[in-house]
């Protein structure tokens, strides 16, 4: 049963889309918002001055909002941020928080792992159509807006975005956004005209309510979501089959062999939040002696050492809570291609253990609880 | 001296890793040595606090600097020192081997036991099942494997 929020507090509403601009329109609900001083700021993605990319601001002052949350960057883990803003202690005054749905299952997970403090934090979730890579974004072919690109093959029905969209997003097993405050749906909708936004949660409902929204009339969101989420699940099992393949150690050492053991995957997933990561550590430096101890036992190996334990160490540590977001392989310098390797890693060990990493923030996570009577086949005969 | 030699090269002497926890498989093993029951010399053992302070990457990191099996021995569940130490350490084995089955990486080369301090014959008799199981299954692969 997947987790919806409050029944009590669902509220639908439409927003009317002026001038066929739901970028424009949404940023001037939010700026509504934020005049409203029912939140004190806002985290959003918005332009930098460049005009080339679209990086997560916070923003009190509402005349200076320019926010673009249907931008298809993700930059960085913004579950991450929320976590540096919260994790010494709760928010004070309510912040708005503008995430895609992987970054809010990140969110969920990170509170779990006591890394982020939910209270005064409140979730505006974004239908997602995916993101481009960085430079894709920043440099985008197409000669318009990578937002109005993708607004526009979104209406217009066509998968021609699909070729600039991350491989992480291409597979994404979830796109709409759960345990948001507040949801603003696209799909099922006619985006050029109207948008739907609904409250999940009392604080949610608050919000919305004074913003100058049209009741909801009839829309087709309900149904466009489910047969996205088929579609989706059928999409990601096969991506899971074919890459299934990868398997004995002489092709993970061909998958891993671009890496250079710099670990900004490990640094750019939300997950992996240690302050002081045993890689990062120098507990793989040694006396020269054991180096060559190693040497002999091998006739020769490949320095830097430990690149493939790195990897199978941090898939132990994160897989559970991995969301599929994707970031790790943004990171990656020489483009490997991780999330072939960690989709298929972390559906079998999320299957295992039963865990939907953030879907439920009731749930605990699988590593801090036990029953004494599963999993009995190991450690007897 | 010359014959035991090529008799050695001819049989293939598994290395096993072994981490036992201090208060029941650690005292099993010492219990099968003052009781001076015979076991295999392939298993080179580390004593850990408790089995539940066993990280995958110490087991990943044996394997893959060429160990050929590795060895995990704790309470029984229930029993653990630390009261639950055992059963994380069985979920945490339980994901790594879902990780290295996945991955197509032999996690029969893990072996996880739980052995209490009066068990010396349990001790010695499941070295010798595993040093016999490994010997069958070869030389870990990894151990050549020199671009990882």
């Amino acid at each position: 049963m997947e987790y919806l929020g409050d029944e009590n507090n669902m509220s639908h509403k439409i927003l009317k889309v002026k001038g066929g601009d739901p970028v424009e329109s949404c940023n001037a609900m939010l700026k509504e918002l934020l005049k409203s001083k029912k939140i004190h700021a806002l985290l959003v993605a918005q332009e930098t001055p460049t005009k080339k990319i679209s990086f997560p601001v916070l923003i009190s002052d509402p005349e200076k909002l320019n926010a673009d949350i249907f931008a298809p960057i993700l930059p960085v883990a913004t579950a991450s941020i929320v976590s540096k803003m919260t994790k010494f202690e709760a928010a004070k005054k309510p912040i708005g928080v503008v995430m895609r749905p992987c970054q809010i299952r990140a969110f969920a997970e990170l509170v779990k792992l006591n890394q982020a403090n939910p209270e005064n934090i409140i979730i505006i979730g974004v239908d997602c159509l995916g993101t481009f890579p960085v430079n894709t974004y920043a440099d985008f072919p197409e000669n318009k807006s990578p937002t109005k690109y993708l607004i526009d093959t979104f209406a217009k029905k066509t998968d021609d975005a699909d070729k600039y969209l991350r491989s992480a997003c291409r597979v994404c097993k979830d796109p709409t956004p759960t345990n948001a405050d507040i949801v603003v749906g696209i799909y099922g909708m006619d985006a050029k005209k109207e948008l739907l936004i609904e409250s999940h949660t009392e604080a949610g409902k608050k919000l919305i309510e004074g913003l100058k929204l049209d009741a909801s009339k009839e829309h087709d969101r309900e149904k466009a979501v489910k047969s996205i989420h088929e579609h989706k699940t059928k999409n990601h099992a096969a991506f899971v089959k074919e890459k299934s393949s990868i398997k004995g150690i002489d092709a993970l050492a061909t998958f891993y062999d671009k890496c250079i053991n710099c670990h900004n995957c490990m640094k750019a997933c939300p997950i992996c939040y240690c302050k002081e990561c045993l890689f990062d550590s120098s507990v793989f430096d040694a006396e020269a002696y054991k180096f060559l101890r190693k040497a002999d036992s091998k006739g020769l190996f490949k320095m830097p050492t430990d690149s493939l334990l790195f990897h199978l160490g941090r898939m132990n540590h994160m897989i559970l809570s991995c969301v599929e977001c994707g970031l790790c392989e943004q990171a990656c310098p020489n483009e490997i291609p991780l999330m072939e390797v960690l989709i298929n890693v972390a559906d079998n060990a999320q299957k295992e253990f039963e865990y939907n990493p953030g879907k439920d923030p009731k749930e605990k996570i699988p590593m801090i609880v036990y029953r004494e009577n599963e999993f009995t086949e190991v450690g007897e005969k | 001296m010359k014959d035991h030699k090529e008799h050695k090269k001819e049989k293939f002497e598994p290395k096993i890793v072994g981490f036992l926890c201090n208060w029941c498989s650690y005292a099993g093993a010492d219990l099968a040595g003052t009781s001076r029951i015979q076991y295999p010399a392939n298993v080179r053992i580390i004593r850990v606090m408790c089995s539940g302070s066993v990280d995958s990457v110490y087991i990943l990191r044996a394997l893959l600097d060429g160990a050929d099996g590795v060895f995990v021995g704790g309470c029984h569940p229930g029993d653990c020192h630390y009261i639950d130490g055992n059963y994380k350490a069985r979920r945490r084995m339980v994901l790594l081997k879902n990780i290295l089955t996945t991955l197509g990486m032999e996690p029969e080369r893990i072996w996880v036991r739980w052995i209490s301090a009066s068990e010396g014959q349990k001790f010695a008799e499941t070295m010798k099942d595993m040093t016999e199981a490994i010997r069958k299954m070869g030389p870990n692969p990894i151990a050549k494997q020199w671009n990882i």
